[in-house]
């Protein structure tokens, strides 16, 4: 066993494996055509990281449970008798636990297939140094958050993961499209990090005053240190629900969770790989990961939990509704992320942590595979529009076949991944329900999302793979199978996909969802609830979450099968509804005008303030007091006494603020 | 004191000085060729910092230190009011002003060998450095003034040293004209502080007791003490480019030579944040007596209202000059703009008063001599080599020139204060200090991060245009003569003397050295900030414990 536990000294070699293919790539660049411009590279580092990634895993499941804190100190303040007392450490650490191994195989086995499937995939691309460059720090800095022992290690590697997002998403950078979609996912996102800043904020503050040594420890909180559990410490409660609100903020900008949902559809304007690994499989999952975190190690109030539900399960339906209009097959597809990760965010809400872990699990799986799978098509027809698609199944028989498998365990029929986790969440959110009534709404909105989940994956099935041929003539005819470089990383997936969910009824494999009640990690009792110690007791519940799937494909397929394609409904509330959801309920609309008008004129009127109002207020002095000609102002420089005008108002400014403002504010605030 | 202890302790000083000389000599003599005077004034430069770090107790050179280390960082003996004072943060400073003009003195001496003044550059240089070194020991408001005097006019001169460019005139001459008004407001503001105590030294003036009992003369309200510190804060800010007394200092980086702007912005500027640790700092910690104010507001102590002040000035002057950068289309006005915010966070370490933030603020200026000099000099390679005054001239040169943009995007980079570059552990012991001063402290951390988050954008904008715009669509310029190895090869007409070519692709290998220096010192402190910090940090203690 020491093997095993020695093997978590190493941990940091995980993310720095890729980093060495970043800094190879990056430095050698097109000089690695002959390696595929790097992508053999990428994908040998990537291998490297997940053979280590899957024997920590492994020691974990064998430990089991074993929490291993490796730490370094980046740098210190040493303490002073005015501030820091007990000094102050920035930590840069590793903890192998539980669930940092279980994300461990997500990251690298999904960031090792997707690196192969680039492989064949990418081609036909230039500039793939760039990309297997980017991509390869991506899965650094993935894997840094998975890792990070603290928080604000956590928040660097989080921003790390933004920032090559914007980059990827933005890789056909000349398409004017891409590059609009790339800055909106970085806006966006920046929005929730401020947020989720001024969370760590908070809890800084919170924990500095209340126990001053502990800024001498580390940063912030360490997984696995009950000490820093602030639930039942006297921890003002507001503050706490605050700093799990602003928590909430960042995960729902990373995850993409209502009203921060918006950039995710658009960044699939990205290479398909990307959306594969990036916004299907890891960085969108790391919202959830950190909600996870946020309610394992710091706590949320109820007044939090209720907040999380409440996002969690109308984003659901909300982006699920969206999904059912759309013809572009990415587009469906990252609708269908958005909705997933919403029931992910539910079950963590609700107070099942290690639920919403399992279904982030096994949705990496599915949807990776789902976008590999929609990737293989598009290569192979050059189009992403579902209208002109058709009969692909004949002439793409591996890719069907992944793409199916894919759409069960999304729509969650036994006994695919997508069955275990997503009943499991029902049924978890289901118990809480006799004390939390407040939940009701937010159930049954994530109830009625899987017959939508059904009827729209499916129609994209029947769309793309069934009938007799493509509806744009000549489509089918040329597509082809894709090369092996491609279907083995489907293949691989689409196993996932059928046993990832019957992988769980394992017991070392459980160990990861069940960790130990009595480690020091967990002082509080966790309501675990994953297989295998979710009992099934809800024999109905999951009978109807099953029918109500069933009941989705019967639709979709009476809809769209056999190469049916369903005629729209005329009526004017229908079609009204129609362009609703394809319009996306004209939120992104009203962000358009908000971010236009709104930021877009408070730069405009910050300008206009310093350029006429402040000149010339101050020329207008100069010309009242003075009455200075045209020729005058010429021949003074004119510029030079507006700078001593802004100097003495300045001083006067000065003078009113000591003498009037400061005293006043000190006296308020209660300095003096 | 004998006059041979007191020239010891200006023993870095008196060498710069005798260097300047030496440079005019020279100049005089006709060996005017810019590899000779640059050579003085670097190797100059180099001994003045080899005896400022023997004096700091740097061990390898110990054995050279002129001042005894047990007269630094003591308090002066009881009843006597010296005119200067050794404090070990202030030998830090002193090491930081040298560094800033190390780097521009080496990297001009790439600039074409028979320029026109170069004499004149380089002996304006250093006396203005020899006038940072007296700032960064004084001890009394007359010698801190007078010593911001010595570096102000060779600065003026600097500006227009090249007598050439009409746009380097009149930026000399408002820098001038605003520089002598606010020179005026701060001896004006001395003189209250003297009427009100009966002395400038700044060890008496820092005390809260002579808050108390001098100036207010039995409990009443110190107006003159109020009026007087209030004429310094707007004296002074001018000198760190606070808002409003910011304004000269953009059209002055903008027009001002590539490699002055450097020294400006990297060097002379910092001058201004350390005579506001001198001047306020002992108020913000030690007035602590309360008066009633105009209006019934208090009973309230100078200290926080002070802090109040400084809070608003650090916010206002921060987000000001963000804001403004972002609408920037010319690099040198971009970058000075930047300039001017990142005072703004400079300033919060003198606000809040405690030895992290001071630690923070210091760090910040160190990173930012390296930082904004290593910028405004990649700036002027780049003029060199033909790219114009504009960002959009910026585009491609990414593919053209790897290195020199690898480093410039290092820089910025390290501006915006992402990790592993020192920007980033500046501005996080900073932060962090802020929070932990807890009160409204820690909304000057959040006004920071957010113009932090603010700032990425501008110089992303740069990072965007250097690699993914293509080249393209950028206009030739014609190389200015001497610039790269073609033009000058070309334009060298029979009764020209052909200039040597430059080394290393038209950069020379002096700019480059520099150039790589700084990228180097940028990442090395970024990963490893232990050495430089641990000092620094408890040399911040002491000058809190000082109270100067």
């Amino acid at each position: 066993m020491n093997f095993w536990v020695s093997l978590d000294q190493w941990a940091f070699l995980v993310p720095l494996l890729p980093a060495l293919a970043f800094v190879i790539i990056g430095a050698l660049g097109e000089r690695l055509s002959k390696l595929e411009h790097g992508g053999w590279l990428a994908v040998l580092f990537s291998a490297g990281s997940m053979v280590l990634g899957f024997l920590i895993a492994i020691g974990e499941m064998l430990g089991p449970g074993t929490y291993v804190d490796v730490r370094y100190t980046w740098f210190s303040i040493p303490p002073s008798s005015t501030g820091f007392r007990d000094g102050f450490s920035l930590v840069m650490g590793t903890l192998v636990d539980p669930i940092s191994a279980l994300m461990l195989i997500v990251v690298t086995l999904v960031g090792f297939v997707v690196m192969l499937y680039s492989i064949g995939y990418m081609h036909r691309d230039t500039g793939l140094p760039r990309y297997y460059a980017i991509l390869s720090l991506f899965l650094t800095a993935m894997l840094g958050v998975v890792l990070a022992d603290n928080l604000l290690m956590f928040f660097l590697f989080w921003e790390l993961v933004g920032v090559c997002s914007y980059f990827l998403i933005g890789f056909y950078y000349a398409k004017p499209s891409a590059a609009s979609a790339a800055k909106e996912a970085f806006i966006v996102t920046r929005v929730g990090d401020v947020l989720f800043l001024a969370g760590i904020f908070i809890y800084f503050a919170m924990y500095a005053s209340a126990d001053p040594s502990w800024a001498a420890s580390g940063f912030l909180f360490t997984k696995g240190n009950a000490a820093f559990l602030p639930l039942g410490q006297g921890v003002n409660p507001t503050l706490l629900t605050i700093a799990g609100i602003f928590l909430l903020a960042g995960a729902a900008g990373k995850s993409a969770q209502f009203p921060l949902d918006a950039w995710l559809p658009d960044a699939m304007e990205g290479p398909t790989t990307v959306s594969a690994l990036i916004h299907a499989a890891t960085m969108v999952a790391a919202g959830v990961y950190l909600l996870v975190i946020g309610s394992l190690f710091l706590g949320f109030t109820s007044t939090d939990q209720l907040a999380i539900v409440a996002v969690g399960g109308f984003t659901t339906i909300w982006a699920a509704s969206m999904a059912c209009v759309h013809t572009d097959i990415k587009r469906v597809i990252a609708y269908s992320t958005v909705s997933q990760l919403g029931y992910m965010v539910l079950a963590v809400g609700a107070g099942f942590a290690m639920v919403g872990l399992f279904h982030l699990y096994t949705h990496a799986m599915f949807k990776a595979l789902l976008f590999l799978a929609a990737g293989s098509v598009i290569h192979a027809v050059t189009t992403q529009d579902l209208f002109k698609m058709g009969g692909l199944r004949k002439k793409m028989r591996y890719t069907a076949f992944a793409f199916l498998a894919g759409a069960f365990a999304l729509s969650g029929i036994p006994p695919f991944g997508g069955f275990w986790s997503k009943d499991d969440i029902l049924s978890s959110v289901y118990s809480q329900l006799g004390t939390h009534p407040e939940y009701w709404p937010f159930y049954l909105m994530a109830l009625a999302t899987v017959f939508l989940t059904a009827y729209y994956i499916f129609r994209v099935y029947f769309l793309a793979f069934e009938g007799p041929s493509s509806r744009e003539p000549g489509l089918s005819e040329h597509a082809h199978e894709s090369p092996w470089v491609m279907r083995v990383p489907m293949l691989v997936l689409a196993g996932m996909a059928i046993v990832a969910g019957l992988l769980v009824f394992i017991p070392p494999f459980a160990t990861l969802f069940n960790p130990t009640l009595t480690s020091p990690a967990f002082p509080v009792a966790l309501p675990l609830n994953v297989p295998p110690s979710y009992p099934l007791v809800d024999i109905e519940l999951s009978a109807l979450s099953v029918a109500l799937a069933v009941g989705g494909i019967l639709v979709a397929w009476w809809l769209w099968g056999n190469g049916r394609l369903a005629s729209m409904p005329r009526s004017a509330p229908a079609r009204w509804m129609r362009e609703t959801l394809l319009q996306r309920y004209y939120v992104k609309a009203a962000y358009d005008w908000i971010g236009g008008v709104g930021v877009y004129s408070i730069a405009r009127a910050s300008d206009f303030v310093d350029r006429f109002v402040i000149d010339g207020t101050v020329r207008g002095f100069e010309r009242s007091f003075a009455g200075i000609s045209q020729r005058m102002r010429k021949i003074q420089t004119g510029v030079v006494s507006d700078y001593a005008a802004y100097v003495i108002t300045g001083l006067i400014a000065v003078f009113v603020i000591v003498l009037f403002v400061a005293p006043w504010l000190v006296s308020r605030l209660g300095g003096g | 004191m004998s006059l041979v202890t007191t020239l010891l302790d200006f023993l870095p000083e008196i060498l710069l000085l005798a260097g300047a000389l030496l440079v005019f000599l020279v100049d005089a003599l006709g060996l005017r060729r810019i590899e000779v005077v640059g050579s003085i004034a670097v190797v100059t430069i180099l001994l003045a910092l080899l005896f400022v770090f023997a004096d700091l107790g740097f061990a390898p050179v110990a054995f050279l230190a002129a001042i005894p280390p047990g007269q630094i960082d003591v308090f002066p003996p009881a009843g006597s009011t010296p005119l200067y004072w050794f404090t070990s943060l202030g030998l830090f400073f002193q090491t930081f002003f040298l560094l800033a003009a190390f780097l521009v003195a080496l990297a001009s001496m790439s600039r074409p060998s028979r320029e026109r003044g170069a004499a004149v550059f380089y002996g304006l240089i250093l006396l203005a450095t020899l006038g940072m070194m007296l700032v960064a020991v004084a001890s009394d408001l007359i010698f801190l003034l007078i010593a911001i005097e010595v570096v102000s006019i060779p600065s003026y001169l600097l500006v227009a040293y090249t007598r050439r460019d009409t746009r380097s005139m009149e930026a000399a001459m408002k820098f001038f004209i605003v520089g002598a008004l606010s020179t005026v407001l701060s001896f004006f503001g001395a003189s209250f502080l003297y009427g009100a105590y009966g002395t400038t030294n700044l060890f008496v003036l820092a005390s809260g007791s002579a808050i108390a009992n001098g100036a207010a003369g039995g409990g009443g309200f110190p107006l003159l003490v109020v009026i007087g510190y209030s004429l310094l804060i707007a004296g002074l800010a001018f000198k760190i480019t606070l808002v409003p007394f910011h304004a000269w200092a953009v059209d002055v980086y903008d027009g001002a030579p590539d490699d002055v702007s450097a020294f400006l912005a990297g060097g002379t500027k910092k001058i201004g944040l350390f005579a506001f640790f001198l001047v306020f700092l002992g108020p913000v910690l030690f007035a602590k007596v309360a008066f009633q104010w105009f209006g019934g507001i208090g009973p309230v102590s100078f200290g926080p209202v002070l802090q109040v002040l400084l809070s608003i000035l650090a916010v206002v002057t921060m987000s000001v000059g963000n804001v403004l950068a972002l609408m920037q289309k010319s690099m040198k006005r971009m970058l000075a703009y930047s300039s001017i915010s990142q005072a703004g966070y400079m300033l919060i370490g003198v606000a809040i008063g405690t030895a992290p933030a001071l630690t923070g603020a210091s760090l910040q200026v160190f990173a930012h001599v390296f930082m904004k000099s290593g910028a405004f000099l990649v700036v002027a390679a780049a003029a060199g080599l033909g790219v114009g005054p504009l960002i959009a001239d910026w585009r491609g040169l990414g593919q053209k020139r790897p290195w020199l943009s690898a480093a410039f995007a290092l820089m910025l980079l390290s501006l915006a204060g992402m990790p592993l570059t020192v920007g980033f552990v500046s501005k996080f012991v900073l932060f962090s200090a802020a929070i932990e001063a807890q009160g409204y402290f820690v909304w000057l951390a959040v006004a920071g991060l957010l113009n932090s988050a603010l700032s990425v954008f501008y110089y992303g904008r740069v990072l965007k245009v250097i690699y993914f715009d293509s080249p393209a669509a950028a206009p030739a310029v014609p190389a200015p003569e001497g610039a790269s190895p073609a033009a000058s090869g070309a334009a060298a007409g029979p009764d020209h003397t052909p200039t040597a070519p430059l080394a290393l692709g038209g950069l020379g290998y002096a700019r480059a050295a520099t150039i790589a220096i700084v990228a180097i010192v940028i990442v090395v402190l970024g990963i490893y900030p232990g050495p430089l910090l641990q000092p620094l940090a408890a040399a911040a203690q002491h000058f809190i414990r000082l109270g100067l």
